[in-house]
């Protein structure tokens, strides 16, 4: 606090010191507190390093269940359906599809199954509009390799609401990462429709059994 | 001065009501001498011709009616002193008519000008003097706990009220038009019922709550008056609630969670019904004869109209920043199958703090965006709107203080206010003025599938309004439009974590409607770039929280 005493005889110069130091010395802890709340958000911000796991389990592992559809329709097609609480389905090639097993990889992806190009189809508003409504055999894609050509389908009854047409371009998507960036499409099905498809989708330990993977 | 008002002719008439109402003026609020308004009104009933006030008589009009009709000046009918009988005979004596002992409804206002109607139990009520209708108004007011400084006072009659008045002013036209003084009184001057009821509650009403009047007041008194004849289903509609409609998602709830019915009753709903003709069709005025009788197409009613009294006042809001600690509350009631998502929500635990210091009815919470449950809002906090239904009370700076500290130190500690203060209905505008350019500053806690190096860091830093384009993302696909959104990061910056190669804060600062997550994991590629494609690895979020919500106006 100033010390200063005022006093009415001397010069304005003189008086108009203390003034200034009071605001700056208010300036000061409007600043500090702008610093201590600073701090404290920082505080909240920083995380505690020991309750951190060492590998986080993946935004696929949080947000959706995994189901496998072994063999699908043709031995060795091995599909994967992502399901999220919201009913959404991602489906996809799983990393034991045959596909994989080819020398060289995928060469290209193909939308166009004969009767329509799927990559063509625009789904619009909040009700889906204009979705296709595919049966679970329904073709989805043909995903060519240098000695094959592989058949994807649906394996979950429902409207398709979109395909990856980045795997047009970029069909080594599906050897990279098949389980994320290379995934096929996203369908949505009715409750009713998934409870059948469900009856006949292994779960994760359950195909990880079966494929005797670790 | 009576003396002279006597030997005045007819034609001379509107000049002296014109002289001796301004006089009255002065003398009626609060006038010591009783006798004046006696006099005033006989001069008027004198001035009037005594036929057509005979004739009005015999169908069945009320004083009231007859006065206003003829557009008698300063409405000196309305004053408290000057009861029913007391204008029923002065009209009757100087008419020359003698009606029929039992009292009867008006044809034309249905009792409304004869402070005659049904309460809400069925039973009819008749009232002396406009004092005694204030009264109840008061009464009502006073027992709702209503703190106020001002009203405005709204009435609505039945439209059958309307067409009885239109019919009786066509048949005085048929009638009278060729006598002398028609030109000057009628039509021109003929006073509304509402305005007549109004004037004369208005200024007892005022003493009463000591308060003033005005057009545009926050607290509303509406009488509502309705009648069984205009609809067959008035009674329904009279005693049924109606739900109001209010903004267009949230419904309305109060602190106990009970969905909110109001008792407004819909006023001056459109009649179908034919009115019984006698006599000549009022349309047919142009070609006819006048007549000997005076021939009005309305039937005399036996019933008043039933009145509803609601009073309350207009929204009131409240405005802030609220914080969330916590990341198992989500920022609205969301509830699943009959089941709560989350431990609480802001809007309850704001809402249920504010609504009883304001003694509402219910609240309504709207807030500039929003963010997930398991995201934190820390920092200056996201703005509010805070709307109170029918206040009782408009809480002082003191009490918003007080709210504020309390909820500020609630045990739970899972929500947190700045700013609480009291708003003029200027707050919609505040909050959508800030919307479309709000930017948003958020924190991640990130991880990546390989260790950290500089490089990283500095690539991170160099980011300044890049442009990235998201699909929906397919945890909100399921309710929104499949599109595209191009989006803009304005800058980030990476805060290393001591203790880990792989863990890391990103802090960001992005367009409002970005969504943060999928731009750190990348959404299966559907978000272009990402973190992950930035980094040339996988990333994965673990936390959000949001930092700061530029917002300046609150």
């Amino acid at each position: 606090m100033s010390d200063i005493m005022v006093d009415q005889t001397h010069k304005p110069e003189e008086t108009a010191v203390p003034n200034n130091l009071l605001q700056h010395q208010r300036q000061q802890s409007v600043r500090e507190n702008a610093e201590y709340e600073d701090e404290e958000l920082h505080k909240l911000l920083v995380p505690d390093i020991t309750l951190l796991p060492l590998t986080p389990p993946s935004a696929v592992e949080s947000n959706f269940a995994s189901y496998f559809a072994p063999d699908f329709m043709k031995s060795g097609n091995d599909q994967y359906v992502y399901r999220h609480a919201n009913g959404l389905c991602v489906v996809g090639l799983a990393s034991t599809h045959s596909a994989f097993k080819d020398k060289g990889g995928v060469s290209a992806v193909d939308f166009n199954v004969g009767k329509s190009d799927r990559s063509g189809m625009k789904v619009t508003g909040k009700r889906k509009k204009n979705a296709q409504h595919f049966e679970s055999n329904t073709a989805l894609c043909k995903v060519c390799t240098n000695d094959d050509l592989y058949i994807v389908r649906c394996c979950v009854k429902g409207s398709l609401l979109e395909v990856n047409e980045r795997l047009i371009k970029q069909p080594e998507l599906l050897k990279s990462s098949a389980d994320r960036e290379g995934y096929i499409a996203i369908i949505m099905p009715k409750p009713a429709d998934w409870l059948k498809a469900k009856a006949s989708l292994l779960s994760l330990e359950d195909f990880k059994k079966l494929r005797a993977l670790c | 001065m009576s003396n002279e008002v006597e030997s005045v002719q007819v034609s001379d008439v509107t000049e002296v009501n014109q002289l001796s109402s301004s006089t009255a003026v002065e003398s009626h609020a609060g006038s010591c001498d009783d006798e004046m308004p006696l006099q005033l009104l006989n001069e008027a009933v004198r001035s009037m011709p005594n036929h057509v006030v005979k004739a009005l008589l015999s169908i069945g009009v009320c004083s009231r009616c007859v006065l206003r009709i003829f557009g008698t000046e300063d409405r000196i009918y309305c004053h408290p002193l000057l009861s029913q009988s007391m204008l029923r005979s002065i009209l009757e004596e100087v008419a020359g008519f003698k009606s029929e002992g039992n009292f009867q409804i008006c044809s034309i206002c249905l009792g409304i000008l004869q402070f005659c109607y049904c309460d809400d139990k069925e039973t009819m009520v008749k009232m002396e003097s406009p004092n005694d209708m204030a009264l109840i108004i008061a009464q009502l007011v006073k027992k709702e706990g209503h703190q106020i400084d001002g009203f405005s006072l709204e009435v609505s009659v039945p439209q059958l009220i309307l067409e009885n008045e239109s019919s009786l002013l066509s048949g005085m036209k048929m009638r009278y038009e060729s006598e002398p003084w028609f030109q000057e009184r009628l039509l021109s001057k003929c006073v509304s019922v509402k305005d007549v009821l109004k004037f004369a509650i208005t200024k007892p009403l005022e003493t009463l709550l000591d308060v003033k009047s005005s057009t545009a007041g926050c607290f509303r008194i509406r009488l509502t008056y309705t009648h069984k004849r205009a609809s067959d289903n008035s009674v329904e509609r009279n005693q049924g609630f109606k739900r109001r409609k209010i903004g267009k998602e949230n419904g309305l709830h109060n602190v106990n969670d009970e969905p909110v019915i109001t008792n407004k009753v819909c006023s001056d709903y459109s009649t179908d019904e034919t009115i019984c003709v006698t006599g000549r069709s009022s349309n047919l005025l142009q070609d006819q004869e006048p007549s000997e009788q005076l021939t009005v197409p309305i039937d005399k009613v036996s019933e008043p109209c039933q009145l509803v009294y609601l009073c309350y006042r207009t929204h009131i809001y409240l405005c802030g920043r609220y914080l969330k600690f916590s990341r198992n509350v989500s920022q609205t009631r969301w509830i699943i199958d009959e089941e709560r998502m989350g431990e609480a929500s802001v809007e309850e635990i704001i809402g249920s703090n504010i609504l009883p210091m304001c003694q509402g009815d219910n609240y309504k919470f709207h807030a500039a965006g929003r963010e997930d449950i398991d995201v934190r809002m820390l920092g200056s906090g996201r703005p509010f709107l805070l709307e109170i239904q029918n206040a009782r009370q408009v809480p002082s700076e003191e009490t918003v203080n007080e709210i504020e500290s309390k909820i500020n130190g609630l045990e739970n500690k899972l929500v947190g206010v700045k700013n609480l203060k009291v708003v003029g209905s200027q707050g919609w505008t505040l909050m959508r003025e800030g919307e479309a350019e709000k930017q948003k500053q958020y924190c991640a806690l990130v991880w990546i599938s390989r260790p950290l190096e500089d490089e990283d860091v500095q690539s991170i830093s160099l980011v300044n309004d890049m442009k990235i384009l998201q699909k929906t993302p397919i945890r909100v696909l399921h309710r929104r439009s499949p599109l595209e959104r191009e989006k803009i990061i304005h800058w980030m910056k990476i805060e290393r974590i001591a203790g880990s190669s792989q863990y890391f804060l990103l802090h960001l600062c992005t367009q409002a409607g970005t969504y943060i997550k999928e731009f750190v994991h990348g959404d299966l590629g559907r978000t272009q770039p990402s973190i992950g494609s930035i980094l040339g690895c996988r990333a994965e979020i673990l936390r959000l929280d949001v930092t700061d919500v530029k917002m300046d106006s609150f």
